[in-house]
């Protein structure tokens, strides 16, 4: 039976069977309270191994985007598409392409959440999920 | 949030270091030659420079990303006459060059060998480049894209510094018609700034003549302690002091918003290196795979100030008659970017200037020159080359 895997559970951990829902995940360390997003084993800023895993913000601010034109060949979804480095409460950043939003609505500064996406049928049939963004809907 | 500490070594050269040859292969496409006869003939064109015959190295990096078979720093030697001495391969990705010319010059500079070999060749894939293994989750995210990454730049350099896309897309009209003094550059082209806009969108604002082509080519130069250098160069007539060179790695997490930016660490440690500061730098070779990139380079090694290098691009100062000439051979935008010889190409060029011999592309004023090669990891090198 074909499921839905996230496109690594380092980064991605989905929060239903159905994989509709996730959310980012990232460490924190303990000692110096830095996070950063996946997993590190030793904190980067003071090489501390007091860390722990954490769920990051849902939502976060474009600090810049472009429209790709011309993909590399590893990317298989829509073209041209949005990509956005987004900037998260928590003073780090996570780029991804953006989805649900015309090009001529993008914006540094622009509020955006998370969303998720199948990215691909692996050689099993199961659908990977990868994360997005969109813009917020309503007030943010 | 707090920045992070600079754990740098204070690293102080025991003795001079001169680069007493340089060489290279002309950058473009060469289907019909190996990567081993690109950088032989390198190698050659630097030991005819030098006055310097194989047998006198003593230790030579080579520099390359891509798979050409195991050791491929040993094969290309092999094909000139294996001399018995270390060979070493190096990947750091768009910098393995300056890598290597950055461990052939501390390889010298603190005695362990006299005279050092830094050469580096490429056949880059056509194609938008990649810097994750093919696996990587990263492909799904649509970030793993080079140009993609400096389309965020360039928009945010705009929305930071106010700079019209017209003047940024300038810096490729500069270097392209730099290029065309330059023999051995890959596009002996001169485009207009309509050329430059007009062309096919990679990704938005970056247009396709924004962006270095994709390279092959070699690169090749020789280093030596000063006073071997005298012996093949009486009086020290055609050798360049290499008076600083640093390479750091991002000390932070790459993705860290507050991070600490790694050329600025880089250039820091080259000028302390070199007793100097930005102000002495007559010229310059910077990291400019993207057109944004020679502007945040020049910006960062603190030879304009912050938010400046565009001004300065429309004023004709980065130009060869400018009071900052920049990338005087093309750069990686006209030049092209085999990305193991990218580096050691920068060294050649500052060579060429510093000694007068760049012909219809000499600068008046060239006595300092630095080099900056940025590489994927978080790499940045700097080098310092004096008269």
């Amino acid at each position: 039976m074909p499921r839905r895997l996230s496109l690594s559970s380092d980064r991605l951990k989905l929060l239903d069977p159905e994989g509709t829902d996730g959310v980012l995940l990232g460490t924190r360390c303990r000692e110096c309270g830095v996070t950063v997003f996946g997993s590190t084993v030793l904190c980067p800023h003071c090489t501390s191994d007091q860390l722990a895993r954490v769920e990051l913000s849902r939502r976060g601010e474009v600090w810049s985007y472009t429209v790709v034109h011309t993909p590399t060949k590893e990317w298989k979804g829509e073209v041209p598409y949005a990509l956005v480095d987004v900037e998260l409460p928590e003073g780090l950043r996570v780029p991804a392409a953006l989805v649900d939003c015309p090009f001529d609505q993008l914006r540094v500064g622009m509020p955006v959440e998370l969303t998720l996406r199948v990215a691909e049928i692996d050689s099993e049939g199961n659908e990977v999920m990868a994360y997005r963004w969109r813009p917020v809907k309503g007030p943010a | 949030m707090v920045r992070a500490p600079d754990r740098a070594t204070q690293k102080r050269p025991d003795r001079d270091v001169y680069v007493l040859g340089v060489g290279l292969h002309p950058f473009g496409r060469f289907p019909d030659k190996t990567i081993h006869q690109m950088s032989q003939e390198a190698v050659r064109a630097a030991l005819k420079d030098g006055g310097i015959r194989l047998s006198d190295i003593q230790v030579a990096y080579f520099g390359h990303v891509y798979y050409y078979g195991m050791s491929v720093g040993e094969e290309v030697l092999a094909g000139l006459g294996l001399t018995g001495i270390p060979v070493i391969n190096v990947e750091n990705a768009c910098s393995s060059g300056s890598t290597g010319f950055w461990q052939a010059y501390w390889n010298v500079a603190t005695g362990v060998f006299d005279v050092a070999l830094a050469f580096g060749s490429e056949k880059v894939p056509r194609g938008a480049v990649t810097t994750r293994a093919a696996d990587s989750h990263e492909r799904l995210t649509g970030a793993d894209h080079m140009m993609a990454i400096y389309g965020l730049r360039m928009r945010r350099y705009m929305h930071d510094h106010g700079a019209p896309v017209d003047a940024i897309a300038q810096v490729a009209v500069k270097s392209h018609h730099n290029a065309t003094l330059n023999p051995y550059a890959q596009h002996q082209k001169e485009f207009t700034l309509a050329d430059v806009l007009e062309s096919r969108p990679i990704a938005d604002p970056v247009t396709l003549h924004q962006c270095c082509p994709t390279s092959e080519g070699a690169a090749a130069a020789i280093l030596c302690a000063k006073d071997v250098a005298q012996r093949y160069d009486p009086g020290l007539k055609r050798s360049v002091r290499v008076a600083g060179a640093a390479l750091r790695v991002q000390p932070f997490h790459d993705r860290q918003v507050d991070n600490p930016d790694v050329t600025e660490l880089a250039a820091r440690e080259a000028f302390q290196i070199a007793d100097m500061t930005p102000a002495d730098v007559d010229l310059a070779q910077v990291h400019d795979a993207a057109t944004v990139g020679e502007l945040i380079q020049i910006e960062t090694l603190g030879l304009v100030s912050e938010g400046q290098g565009w001004r300065y691009t429309v004023e004709g100062r980065t130009s060869l008659a400018g009071d900052l000439p920049v990338n005087t051979d093309g750069g990686l935008l006209a030049m092209g970017h085999p990305f193991g010889a990218s580096g050691i190409r920068m060294i050649h060029e500052l060579v060429t200037q510093i000694r007068g011999e760049a012909g219809s592309r000499q600068v008046k004023k060239a006595r300092v020159g630095i080099a900056q090669c940025s590489g994927w990891g978080g790499v940045s090198t700097v080098h310092i080359l004096a008269k």
